[in-house]
């Protein structure tokens, strides 16, 4: 195989990559902020949380309250750990995912779906970390976690599979579709 | 870089125009456990209470291999921990299926773009799709929890299917490693 007849793969547009690039440094920054900055944050939710004690079930009694802060404390830091985790992640299936759709679709059109689809499901679905860590303060737990799900998760989350699912059948396609001719 | 192709003479890389790709079955691989990886988070997330219950209902079918006693305090305990290991395969399915996804992308491009023998490249393709399979030892790792008992299970999974495939895809980074050393040289 040589240059000349070797299959290539095809950039996706710039703007996919800005963006992918952007959510990765978002990834490291949050990770950075998140070991710089954790006594700050930690302090912050938790006057946000004392500052609501009918949303966090708070009963005025140390070693009940205490609990209930410490739960929803970890659940505040495993909302940043994940942001971290998943913008990583993401930012990369982004770049693998709208390369691959660039190069294998025919049609321009599905293409530019498929990669907006990938792109603003793919940066989307990590930030839904944030809001949920950033919501549990002034919303408690499960309240924070509905509107993180419903707002964010369900459908940058499901952008990104069902524009997955539907590259994964396009190569299949394309794959058949190259044996017949 | 100036990727002139696997077959193209260059000591070293600056930018590429075009980078070669590998064939689209390896594509089709890494896109699919990508796809379900993904999947798996959004299950995990939304289906929990139902993949719990289901979970509580291969154990009840299976007592003999999960060991149950009659004793409820020992047999709970028993119970909790298997379905506990059933979420927990699901869990490291959805990670690692994202993480071997794209580890099996980047790879192939690397083989189809600096391995230049074509016998090379094949085996290095068979090796890193084998290895790309490794994510569903976790949903072997999870059902078998349940349906052969937690440490039956695990053992099962761990010796014919995660390590098999893991040794795979650590031969075929190596491998390629190899190749990339010696055109260096």
């Amino acid at each position: 195989m040589t240059s000349g007849d070797a299959p290539t793969w095809k950039v996706p547009p710039r703007w996919v990559l800005l963006v992918a690039v952007l959510s990765i440094v978002a990834a490291e920054v949050g990770g950075g902020a998140m070991a710089r900055y954790k006594v700050e944050l930690t302090r912050w939710a938790r006057a946000g949380m004392q500052a609501r004690p009918e949303v966090h079930g708070l009963v005025g009694v140390r070693d009940v309250d205490e609990r209930i802060l410490d739960e929803a404390l970890v659940k505040f830091d495993a909302g940043l750990r994940l942001f971290h985790m998943h913008a990583e992640g993401m930012g990369l299936v982004i770049i693998a995912t709208s390369m691959v759709a660039a190069t294998v679709i025919p049609s321009p059109a599905a293409s530019r779906a498929i990669i907006a689809l990938l792109t603003a499901g793919g940066a989307g679905y990590p930030v839904g970390y944030l809001v949920w860590s950033a919501l549990i303060p002034s919303y408690g737990l499960e309240r924070a976690k509905a509107l993180a799900e419903w707002l964010v998760w369900v459908p940058f989350g499901s952008a990104t599979i069902v524009a997955l699912w539907c590259l994964v059948g396009l190569v299949a396609w394309s794959m058949l579709a190259r044996r017949r001719a | 870089m100036t990727n002139a192709g696997p077959g193209a003479a260059g000591s070293f890389l600056i930018m590429s125009a075009t980078v070669t790709r590998p064939p689209l079955a390896v594509v089709l691989v890494a896109l699919v456990m990508l796809a379900l990886g993904e999947t798996a988070g959004a299950a995990m997330s939304r289906l929990k209470p139902a993949i719990q219950r289901y979970a509580a209902a291969r154990v009840a079918a299976n007592p003999a291999a999960h060991g149950f006693s009659g004793s409820p305090e020992y047999d709970d305990e028993v119970r909790e921990r298997a379905i506990f290991t059933a979420e927990a395969g699901l869990s490291f399915f959805h990670l690692h299926g994202e993480g071997v996804g794209l580890v099996l992308f980047f790879a192939s491009t690397l083989v189809a773009a600096r391995v230049p023998r074509r016998r090379a490249r094949g085996v290095l393709y068979l090796l890193l799709v084998s290895g790309g399979l490794f994510p569903l030892g976790y949903l072997a790792y999870g059902t078998a929890a349940l349906e052969l008992g937690r440490d039956a299970g695990i053992e099962l999974a761990e010796r014919w299917i995660l390590a098999p495939l893991g040794v795979s895809a650590i031969a075929g980074l190596a491998g390629l490693w190899l190749a990339l050393a010696r055109r260096r040289a």
